[in-house]
Order: structure tokens, then C-alpha cells, then sequence
């Protein structure tokens, strides 16, 4: 059963249109490049999948029921997990900070409570260590190196047990050597059974790690295939319009 | 060249380090300075400009700042008085007699709802908050001016008058080698506390944090940026009609004029204290400090009886000092980061 099944989605922004009748799905342990041009409306997909949008029109179901997203949290709470192209980071707050910003532990009831800082930054120490990174929990974001930043963010995906993990251009910002270490993490989410949709410019990776390659050209999904009947240059053509559809 | 570790920490302390030097200054300069009346007098004074203050403060970290406070201060002070006391000379009220605990209650309404009201135009309306904050500071400002005519209300000798005085006038206790402890003081004491909790110990403050420092990336990751905008321009108007009615009891008479200019000695106070008008950053303590260290100068050139028109002059230069010790700070921010990023990983990688 596909664990994030999407009907018919439609975005306008105005008189734009930025998704006309897009259908997408997306199993468990199944890793799905999204790949298009700049304006292709993949960003436009990834926020409605992560709740930041709301479709024009269209239906969301994940695990076969009816989902509607009115903000980031409602998709949270289905166990969607987005990395964002910026990484979403406060740099005037500390890592262990940026991990929790929004699922804050708290000790107390209600709008009477307290944070606990130390099991945060615990925590935080611990979803580091996982990823192999030397970020410690207290550091500012700000005095960060774009590894450390990239680690911050995939450790806010790890703090519930995520179903899908969405990771928009995650390589575009960093360094040859981190590039192969986020590659290997999709991997390893892919095989620990996640479900996983990559969003990049970089046909190398998609290839490397994806299971299926969806393309969008002008809001419209022009090709959905598995990744060992496609090839490069065939997603090029597709994402420049040299090729109609796939 | 000092640490990284070291030159934060005087960033982050800069004001008690200024606060010290100019205290013992004064103490050099006035033997008048370091007595017990004095000293209450400065806490006295900062009592007024601490509320004020610690609302600016909340607006400041999320990104925003409100101009209107002054103004709501002023119809907080008159209005709670107008409903008190008759409408005959000379205490000129609006001749309602309402009961004082109703008048304060009905004062910080108002306030809650003019700052509720402006959060509203800046979020719903998408309007900017310089604009809608000086509009609003005139519209109050003016609809003070259109009540009373100009004239002032007084509370002249009326019991339910002294009610509404209670809590700008009264001693609470003294405290030997630093005078009459009033409850304005205490008030304002614990409402730093309680401020102090929520910027860092409560989610409310969190979040007023990550929206000052990344608006966006706290609205992507579900936190509702408006609604706590809304609740802190709330909290702003609040806090100002609450400085209007400790106000009060300071003055007795209320002018039409009340607390006019007085905004930039409170967006000077919450600066100088280490809160950035770029949003996202400072704390409550150090807004103290700011609040501390003004109302000692005030009170030490008062004493070494320099000219008011200097004055004046005075408080223009420390609002310049307080705006390039704002544009300091985020220098030596700058300057302390690591030179990392691409350039650094790249080398080591192309060293390997």
C-alpha cells in the first residue's frame, strides 16, 4: 500500500498555475527523486506534502486515510518529515534549540510549564552522535560550518520516528565529502524502511540512491518511472522539454 | 585578543560593565549621589520606564518594534482618573464616579486592546509596524488632546483618587542603604522576573526568539508567527496602560502631554540593555540594566544640577550611543564567527 497517495493536486497562486493535476505516491522504503526545472513546481508540491500549502484542489490520503494539512505540525503528527533547501535554521539560537524549535520538551501543564533544557540538549547530543557529526547541542547555529548546519536539520527529522522524509536540494550547499554522507543517510532511511522523496538538480544523486524519478516541467507531472528504465540523459531531456513526456 | 568565549560574554554584559562605571562616576561627582533618598529615587524613577521597557523588550525579539506605548501610557493615566473623579474644577473628570478597582481594570482593557489592535493592522492587514505604530501614536496621542480639551485631570483630595495612586505612591517597606522601597518598584521587579522566565524558560519566549531570528524558518516549521506577533503588541499595549496607571500616582495631576517623547528613552533603555532592533536577540536582565543605567544618569546630572536644556542634549547623544552600541554588537558578532564554510571544507577536502 502507498503510504502518501496525492489525487488530481492543483495549486494556483493567483492567476499562476503552479500545479495542474498532479498525481504522486510514494510506498514504504521507497526512495522517489523529484526533479525539474527552476518554476517546475516541485518546492510548490514538497510544501503541501510538508504542510506549509494548502492545495487549491486535490486529495491527500496517507496509509489509505484522508489528510488534510492546515499547518507543518498536522503533517509532523503523520510522521512526514521535510529538510529544507535553506535548512530552516535560527541562527540565534542553539543547535539543540533548532532541533526542538516547535516540539519543545517542556516539564509543567499547559501554558504553565518550563523547558527542559537539559533533556533537550541530551537528546540533541545523542541525534548528533548518530549522525556522526561533531555539532555539540549548546553551539550557535550561526558559528556553524554548512556540515554542522546540515546536521542540525536532519537531526530534527530523527526526533519522532518519521514515515516519509522530504529532503529538498539537501547536497546543493555542501562540500564533495558531505555530499557522499547525506547519500549514504537517504540510503539508510530507504532501506530502514522510510519512505523517502528527493528533491535536486543533481542527476548523480538522484540516480544513486532513488528507486523512481518523478519529473515535473511547468506544474504538470510529465514522468514517473523506475530509475533502471530511465537515464540521464532521458530525465534531461524530460526536465528541458526536449523530450514530450516519458 | 580576547577568546571567543570571553569577548561574548562582555557583549552579552556591556551594560552592567557601563552601568558600574557611570554609578561610581556620579558617586565621585555628587556627595548627595550615594544616599539612601537618592537611590530610591532611581528605582523610583526606573520603576516607569521598566514596564515600558520590558514590554518593548518582547516586541524588539520578535522582529518588531512599537512606537504607540508612550501614547498609551498617557490615556491609560488619564482615563483611569477621569473615571474616578468628578467632573467639576479642579479635578475636571468625567464626573462617572466609577469604583477605582473597575477604572483599572477598564485602563488595562484599553491598553490590551489598542496593542491587540495594532498587532492586528500589522498582521492581518500586512501593513508595516513603523507606520502603524506611528499612526496609532498619533491617534491616541491626539484623542487624549480631543477629551480633555488640553486641560488636566486631578485627583485632588478624592479617596477613590488615592485607590488609583496605590500603586505609584505607596512605600511598601525600607531597606537601610537604599531607602523607601515603593510597590511600583516591587511590581516592576517581579514583572522582569516573571519576563526574564518566559523569554527563557517557557515556549512563548522560545518562539518569539526563532521568529526574530528566522521568520520563515519558524513558520515552516508550524509556528504561528502572527498570532505571536498579535500577543506581543498585546502584551505591549498592557504593559504601557499598566506604566500609565503606576504613572499616576507619581504625578497626581495628569497633563494632556503625559509622556510625550518618552519612546526613545524606552527604546534607548531596551538597546543599551542588549536588545537588537534587528530582532532575535537580548534579554530581559540586560533591558534591566538598561533601564537602571538611565534612570541613574538621570537622576546624577539631575544632582550635579546640570541644565535642563543640556539634558536634553544628553539624552539625544545616549539614544546615538545606544543605536551604535546595537551596531557594535553585531560587528563584533560578525567578527567572531569562524571563516568557515565552503572554502575552508573545500581546501582540507583538496588537501586530502
Amino acid at each position: 500500500m502507498n503510504y502518501l497517495e496525492m489525487k488530481d493536486i492543483t495549486k494556483n497562486f493567483g492567476a499562476i498555475n503552479a500545479l495542474q493535476g498532479v498525481d504522486f505516491n510514494i510506498k514504504a522504503g521507497e526512495a522517489v527523486g523529484l526533479m525539474g526545472d527552476n518554476g517546475a513546481g516541485k518546492s510548490t508540491l514538497m510544501k503541501i506534502i510538508a504542510g506549509n500549502l494548502r492545495p487549491s484542489s486535490g486529495e491527500i490520503s496517507v496509509q489509505g486515510k484522508e489528510a488534510v494539512f492546515s499547518n507543518p505540525l498536522d503533517a509532523r503528527r503523520l510522521g512526514i518529515e521535510i529538510v529544507y533547501q535553506d535548512l530552516a535554521l535560527c541562527d540565534n539560537l542553539t543547535a539543540a534549540a533548532n532541533v526542538f524549535l516547535g516540539r519543545e520538551l517542556r516539564s509543567g501543564f499547559g501554558i504553565i510549564h518550563r523547558l527542559k533544557h537539559a533533556a533537550m540538549n541530551e537528546r540533541s547530543a545523542e541525534l548528533f552522535k548518530e549522525l556522526k557529526s561533531e555539532t555539540r547541542p549548546k553551539d550557535l547555529v550561526e558559528r556553524m560550518s554548512g556540515g554542522q548546519r546540515q546536521a542540525v536539520a536532519l537531526a530534527r527529522t530523527r526526533l519522532s520516528d518519521p514515515k516519509l522524509v522530504l529532503l529538498d536540494e539537501p547536497t546543493a550547499a555542501i562540500s564533495v565529502r558531505q555530499v557522499a554522507e547525506v547519500l549514504a543517510r537517504i540510503a539508510q532511511l530507504r532501506d530502514t524502511g522510510h519512505a523517502v522523496i528527493l528533491v535536486s538538480h543533481r542527476m548523480g544523486d538522484v540516480f544513486e540512491v532513488c528507486d523512481r524519478v518523478a519529473v515535473l516541467r511547468r506544474g504538470r507531472k510529465i514522468a514517473d518511472k523506475p530509475i533502471r528504465k530511465s537515464s540521464p540523459e532521458e530525465v534531461t531531456g524530460l526536465i528541458t522539454g526536449a523530450l514530450e513526456a516519458a | 585578543m580576547l577568546s571567543e568565549k570571553r569577548l561574548s560574554f562582555l557583549i552579552d554584559n556591556l551594560i552592567w560593565i557601563i552601568l558600574i562605571v557611570v554609578f561610581t562616576f556620579f558617586v565621585t561627582q555628587s556627595e548627595h549621589f550615594l544616599t539612601e533618598r537618592n537611590i530610591s529615587n532611581i528605582l523610583t524613577a526606573a520603576a516607569v520606564l521598566g514596564v515600558l521597557v520590558v514590554g518593548q523588550t518582547f516586541v524588539l525579539i520578535s522582529g518588531n518594534f512599537d512606537l504607540s506605548t508612550e501614547s498609551t501610557m498617557g490615556l491609560g493615566a488619564m482615563l483611569g482618573l477621569w473615571l474616578i473623579v468628578p467632573a467639576a474644577a479642579p479635578t475636571f473628570g468625567g464626573g462617572i464616579f466609577l469604583n477605582p478597582f473597575l477604572a483599572i481594570g477598564a485602563v488595562l482593557l484599553t491598553g490590551a486592546a489598542i496593542g491587540y489592535a495594532v498587532g492586528c493592522l500589522i498582521t492581518f492587514g500586512r501593513m508595516h509596524n513603523f507606520i502603524v505604530t506611528l499612526a496609532v501614536l498619533l491617534i491616541v496621542r491626539g484623542f487624549i488632546l480631543a477629551f480633555s480639551e488640553g486641560a488636566p485631570v486631578n485627583g485632588f483630595n478624592n479617596p477613590s483618587a488615592e485607590v488609583f495612586y496605590w500603586l505609584g505612591h505607596q512605600k511598601a517597606f525600607f531597606i537601610p542603604g537604599v531607602g523607601n522601597i515603593t510597590v511600583a518598584v516591587i511590581a516592576t521587579g517581579l514583572l522582569f522576573l516573571v519576563s526574564h522566565f518566559i523569554l527563557q524558560h517557557h515556549k512563548f519566549g522560545r518562539e518569539l526568539y526563532a521568529i526574530g531570528g528566522n521568520r520563515k524558518a519558524a513558520e515552516q516549521l508550524g509556528i504561528n508567527a502572527n498570532r505571536r506577533i498579535r500577543q506581543v503588541y498585546m502584551i505591549s499595549g498592557l504593559l504601557a496602560a499598566l506604566a500609565g496607571w503606576m504613572l499616576a500616582g507619581r504625578v497626581v495631576s495628569i497633563q494632556s502631554n503625559l509622556g510625550e517623547g518618552f519612546i526613545f528613552t524606552v527604546f534607548a533603555g531596551a538597546v543599551i540593555g542588549g536588545v537588537s532592533l534587528q530582532g532575535g536577540r537580548g534579554t530581559m536582565l540586560g533591558a534591566l540594566g538598561g533601564v537602571l543605567l538611565l534612570s541613574t544618569i538621570d537622576r546624577g546630572l539631575n544632582l550635579m544640577h546640570v541644565s535642563v536644556f543640556w539634558v536634553k542634549v544628553i539624552q539625544g547623544l545616549i539614544i546615538l550611543v545606544a543605536m551604535f552600541l546595537d551596531a557594535q554588537r553585531v560587528r563584533l558578532r560578525e567578527l567572531s564567527l569562524p571563516v568557515v564554510s565552503y572554502t575552508s571544507e573545500k581546501k582540507s577536502e583538496s588537501e586530502t
